[in-house]
């Protein structure tokens, strides 16, 4: 028994050394095992954290949106005498004259025309050459009777009613947003926007007939992608920025800028809020070329607050001080204060200023034929404030709200424009020039949005601008006119219904219709043209004018949208 | 005496305790700009935690959100994972609650 005992301790003694052994080698094993998994892990980690740094999406945001817009228009004008078909009536009417008098030997009423003929093409000739108010006042008074005799071939053109039915426009709009490096990004938008059944802007342009508005006689270097043309693919906008300059809230930007769509008309167009990019609309909507340097101080008081200093080229002149170019070029600049930019409430400070203002931006294909600026007029100054709000659960739904005020303030120089009648900065009417003087115009815009549970928005808006308003917003989303720059009151109401449909894209993406209502009613000519000086409409009764005189004008529209 | 030297030490001793907690309540404000890597919104919709990337220092560093402003973004999906944020917090007890968040300023 004792034998046993001993021996049966001896091998549990000797067990108990050799086990620990055995485990401790095994233990080595799992630990290498372990070392081994967790190394693997760690490669893949970094293999991932590879393929995510290379992937698109760690980089690159693409994204845009799609409309289709349905149309209806009518207006009713006022009486006129349409200036370009009245030289170009009587140039037809004494060429026709000259033919006849010839194919019919009339020696006498050969020399009559051929001499009406060479008056008047030196009086043309001569036109072009006047530059100032006084040589103006000059030529006009040495041709007193060709100007007598030119009445005789006046195209009078009696009050109408224009109207189209179905105005059918497809856009299609790509934006890009790069990171490239650190600090740097990279923005651009292509757009398309074309008229069914249509390769030009002839149908909102008033092809054949004189046109109504200024904005609208053709498609120019900011209303690009804008104003319904032939489909062109345009680059909207194309602009670096680079952001936390020194460590500080300090940015600066360049390229063909978001000054498009601005606050307070995000709201009607259903898009989000501009943030630090964009220029209020009442002021400014024009896809400008140029640069911004910003700076957002953070303050506790003043949550969001930035300010900017922006400078855009409006129109460039080329080499100057040539035999045939001693125009300047056009030049925007800016300074804009956001001292408060929250939801509840986003408040704006602007002042701009448009320096050696040209007569007409470069157009081809237009009524007038291809356009070109061929005089400097003078300065503008405009100042705005506004203010926007977004009240969550007002009710079952939220409310957006704003109000915007602005000035214009016009310093023409002595020039005219020969191609415009001598009519200057805010100045004068066809072949009636007015000495230059500043003039003042302001304009207001409110509205409201009340966006229910439904997905359902309703909006209601208005503005109104006085006789001597003038803004530099050609590229509004409006058809007729940008409702904007109008000379009298403009009321629009709409209704936007968004799907209940979940985002794919992107976490903005939607889909919804609109459908809306404007009625513009005009007080005065020349709404968004700065040649010439406004006549009230009750007084345009068949004055020589380059645009046919637009009293009221309705717009119905409809839309689908999809934003992706 | 003895009731004096008492008074005096009950008083260094209340002085020197309202300092201690002086020192305690003062948090260090902090500064960073950052890209979102991960945002998670509390429960109660109250508050929220945004996991920031310092884009200098590649660390991670977590932020609690409780303004109102500021959540209402993260609900609305204004501010998501990727974008870059200029952040000013407080850090205080190891936690870094946020005064002001938003998006880098630029265009």
């Amino acid at each position: 028994m004792k034998k046993r005992v001993l021996q049966l301790a001896t091998v549990m003694l000797v067990g108990g050394m050799v086990f620990p052994v055995f485990s401790q080698a095994s233990d080595d094993e799992i630990q290498k095992k372990i070392d081994k998994l967790s190394q693997e892990v760690e490669e893949l980690k970094n293999s991932l954290k590879k393929v995510e740094n290379k992937s698109l999406g760690k980089w690159l945001t693409i994204g845009g949106d799609y409309r289709f817009r349905y149309d209806y228009l009518k207006g009713e004008t006022r009486p006129f005498t349409d200036a370009s078909a009245t030289f170009a009536n009587a140039q037809n009417k004494m060429q026709q004259g000259y033919f006849n008098a010839v194919a019919a030997g009339d020696a006498a009423q050969t020399r009559f025309w051929a001499g009406n003929i060479a008056g008047m093409t030196a009086f043309s000739q001569q036109m072009t050459g006047v530059k100032t108010f006084s040589q103006a006042q000059s030529f006009l008074g040495a041709n007193q009777q060709l100007l007598g005799g030119l009445g005789n071939f006046a195209v009078q053109v009696p009050a109408y009613e224009p109207e189209n039915k179905s105005l059918y426009t497809n856009r299609f709009g790509l934006d890009l947003h790069a990171k490239a490096t650190e600090n740097v990004t990279v923005t651009a938008r292509l757009v398309t926007y074309k008229v069914f059944g249509s390769q030009d802007d002839s149908a909102v342009t008033v092809d054949g007939n004189a046109p109504y508005f200024a904005d609208r006689v053709g498609v120019f270097d900011g209303t690009l992608g804008h104003v319904p043309s032939d489909g062109s693919l345009e680059v909207d906008r194309a602009y670096g920025t680079l952001s936390n300059i020194f460590d500080q809230p300090l940015w600066f930007s360049v390229g063909r800028r978001p000054s498009t769509g601005g606050a307070p008309s995000n709201l009607k167009l259903n898009n989000e809020r501009p943030g630090n990019g964009g220029t209020p609309s009442l002021l400014v909507d024009y896809a400008f070329d140029g640069m911004t340097i910003g700076y957002a101080p953070e303050i506790d008081a003043l949550p969001g607050a930035y300010a900017k200093i922006c400078y855009g080229r409006g129109f460039e002149s080329g080499y100057r001080d040539t035999p045939g170019n001693s125009l300047s070029d056009t030049d925007m600049v800016g300074l804009a204060v956001i001292p408060i930019d929250t939801d509840p409430l986003r408040v704006w400070l602007q002042w701009n200023r448009g320096i050696n203002i040209f007569d007409f931006p470069t157009m081809d294909d237009t009524y007038y034929g291809n356009t070109g600026a061929k005089t400097n007029l003078g300065d503008i100054d405009w100042y705005g404030a506004g203010a926007m709000s977004t009240i969550k659960k007002a009710g079952p739904g939220n409310l957006n709200l704003f109000a915007d005020f602005a000035l214009s303030d016009t310093h023409p120089n002595d020039n005219v424009s020969s191609q415009a009648g001598f009519q200057g900065l805010l100045t004068g009417g066809f072949f009636d020039p007015e000495a230059p003087s500043d003039k003042t115009g302001w304009a207001v815009s409110a509205g409201i949005r009340y966006d229910l549970p439904s997905k359902t928005k309703l909006g209601l808006e208005y503005n109104h601008g006085s006789e001597d308003w003038i803004t530099f917003a050609p590229a509004a989303d409006d058809m007729w006119t940008s409702k904007v720059g109008t000379r009298g009151n403009v009321y629009e109401g709409y209704i936007i219904q968004e799907l209940d449909l979940k985002p794919v894209s992107s976490y903005f993406s939607k889909t919804f219709f609109r459908l809306g209502y404007q009625y513009y009613d005009f007080e005065y000519t020349g709404s968004n043209n700065w040649v010439g000086a406004p006549v009230a409409l009750s007084d345009a009764v068949g004055q020589m004018m380059l645009m046919a005189p637009v009293k009221e004008a309705h717009n119905v529209y409809a839309t689908f949208e999809v934003k992706f | 005496m003895n009731k004096i030297f008492s008074v005096v030490l009950v008083l260094a001793v209340l002085v020197v305790s309202s300092l201690s907690w002086v020192a305690s309540a003062s948090a260090e404000e902090a500064k960073m700009v950052g890209e979102v890597s991960k945002i998670t919104l509390a429960a109660d919709g109250k508050s929220a935690t945004a996991i920031l990337k310092d884009i200098k220092t590649g660390d991670s560093v977590p932020i609690e959100i409780k303004d109102e402003l500021t959540l209402d973004k993260l609900k609305d999906k204004r501010i998501v994972e990727g974008d870059e944020i200029r952040c000013k917090f407080d850090k205080q007890d190891g936690k870094n609650t946020s005064k002001t968040f938003v998006k880098t300023a630029g265009c």
